[in-house]
């Protein structure tokens, strides 16, 4: 009898360990490494050469490198277009910058004010934010102005942090799915919900952490595909996180890729991870 | 048996009397201001911040230009009613000193790229959190660099335990005021911003803070 017994919870065992303990076949994660890297160059602006100077037509996108107790500024807000094309913030001279999937330049839309948000519509009119105000302004593929009050986007998915090691999060279309984070040592942080495309894929951006060290917070971050039914079917490699410009739109996901605005004290990096 | 000098064991002594002497002292420099710190809620600290975020005004024209430098360039135009009290790099200004400044024709606002200005008006992110605090503002008595002066480091979860009215600080860089977690696990913060141009309150992700050490106020109510 108690061998049966033991034979009954070794075989149980077994199973919830195959089926992740929530009754459901393991899919096989694929992991992502970084595709490629679009860079577009980037140069410390002086006094002398604001929003109103010279480089107004520029390829080469401004910073200011900030101080001791100022942070660098400089360009902060992008999105991608249905074609890989980049729209980027250069807030130091009033403009947004379009550049072409290899970060050849496009445009140079001279907006008149400092952006630090950039939100591409599916009807392709791009939303950009005003960095001074906050307010949202329309404009179209040419970055010609929109007439007309604009309202924020509605946020792409709801998520909710459960324990230290889960989180649910809802797809939008009424259904909710559940991330688990299984990484030994590491436990979860925040959870967001990045973009759902029409199949109900959803992409959610994961932060985890060690712990807080003597050198203070860390973290690490990547980003997560799931399934419609919520299975996980992909996961980037850990997102660099070494930024010199902290990003307001740090992460945008366009036909299955993940893009990663990282400014540098030298240049733009794009950092795409392919996810399809 | 060898004869040892008395010398060096006298040396020795007061060397040891004088470190104990000098850590006394300094524990009790430390604890007078600690004493001498204004107490406040952490409610009250999170009411200055929102306060200083919502605080309206209109930029007029003798705002745009700064008359202590040529090179300035201002944020913001002409009859614009903006919300927020302008980031100065250097400045210490509160809502009533920051208008009172307005009227007399300081320019609004500024960047370390223009240099340090007397003829500005506004605050920056150190001067904001200790503001926050209850802190005087005459003067700029703490930055980034020694606030832990006046703000412990916590030895709680930074990612679940910190309270509103603590502190995300980076040496020589940056700091600002933690406000509250939402339910994705990000957080919600209130600084004086360079590249918002001004005080605003945001949710914001941990990896824009990789580095920052958080702290408490040593003079908080709780």
């Amino acid at each position: 009898m108690t061998r049966l017994f033991a034979v009954a919870v070794l075989c149980t065992s077994a199973v919830l360990l195959v089926s992740g303990g929530e009754g459901r076949p393991q899919v096989e994660v694929r992991t992502v490494e970084m595709t490629h890297v679009i860079r577009i160059p980037l140069t410390a602006v002086g006094s002398q050469e604001t929003s109103q100077a010279s480089g107004k037509d520029s390829a080469i996108l401004a910073t200011s490198p900030g101080a001791a107790e100022e942070l660098p500024e400089g360009p902060d807000g992008f999105d991608i277009l249905d074609d890989g094309g980049i729209l980027i913030s250069d807030p130091l001279r009033n403009r947004v910058v379009t550049f072409d999937s290899q970060g050849k330049l496009r445009q140079s839309w001279n907006i008149g004010f400092a952006a630090d948000s950039i939100r591409v519509l599916p009807d392709g009119r791009a939303l950009i934010r005003e960095a001074n105000t906050g307010q949202l302004h329309a404009f179209d593929r040419e970055g010609k102005t929109i007439p007309g009050e604009v309202s924020p986007p509605l946020d792409a998915a709801q998520a909710q942090k459960l324990t230290a090691t889960s989180g649910s999060i809802s797809n939008g279309k009424g259904n909710s799915i559940t991330v688990h984070l299984e990484r030994v040592g590491q436990s979860l942080v925040s959870l967001q919900g990045l973009a759902v495309d029409n199949t109900g894929k959803l992409y959610v951006a994961l932060e985890s952490t060690s712990g807080e060290l003597t050198e203070g917070i860390n973290v690490n971050k990547t980003v997560r595909k799931y399934d419609a039914n919520g299975n996980l079917l992909s996961e980037t490699t850990n997102l660099p996180l070494n930024y010199y410009i902290p990003p307001v739109d740090e992460l945008r996901v366009r036909k299955g890729k993940i893009y990663q605005l990282m400014t540098t004290s030298s240049e733009v990096e794009i950092n795409i991870w392919d996810m399809n | 048996m060898k004869d040892i000098h008395p010398w060096p064991r006298l040396w020795a002594s007061l060397l040891i009397l004088y470190t104990w002497v000098s850590c006394i002292s300094s524990s009790g420099t430390q604890t007078s201001l600690i004493a001498r710190l204004p107490s406040t809620t952490r409610a009250e600290a999170v009411a200055r911040a929102k306060n200083l975020a919502a605080h309206s005004w209109v930029c007029g024209v003798q705002n745009l230009h700064a008359s202590c430098s040529r090179i300035y360039k201002s944020d913001w135009a002409s009859g614009q009613h903006i919300t927020g009290i302008p980031y100065n790099w250097g400045g210490v200004d509160g809502p009533d000193l920051f208008d009172q400044k307005l009227v007399r024709g300081l320019a609004a606002g500024s960047h370390s790229r223009y240099g340090v200005l007397s003829c500005t008006a506004g605050i920056d992110c150190s001067a904001f959190v200790t503001l926050c605090w209850g802190l005087p503002t005459t003067g700029h008595a703490y930055s980034t660099s020694n606030i832990r002066t006046i703000a412990g480091k916590l030895k709680a979860n930074v990612f679940t335990d910190l309270k509103p009215g603590d502190a995300l600080n980076k040496p020589g860089s940056h700091v600002v005021l933690f406000t509250g977690y939402n339910r994705d696990g990000t957080f919600n913060i209130c600084e004086a911003s360079g590249s918002a141009a001004r005080v605003i309150c945001h949710a914001t992700t941990w990896s824009r803070f990789r580095g920052y050490i958080a702290l408490q106020y040593k003079g908080i109510d709780d």
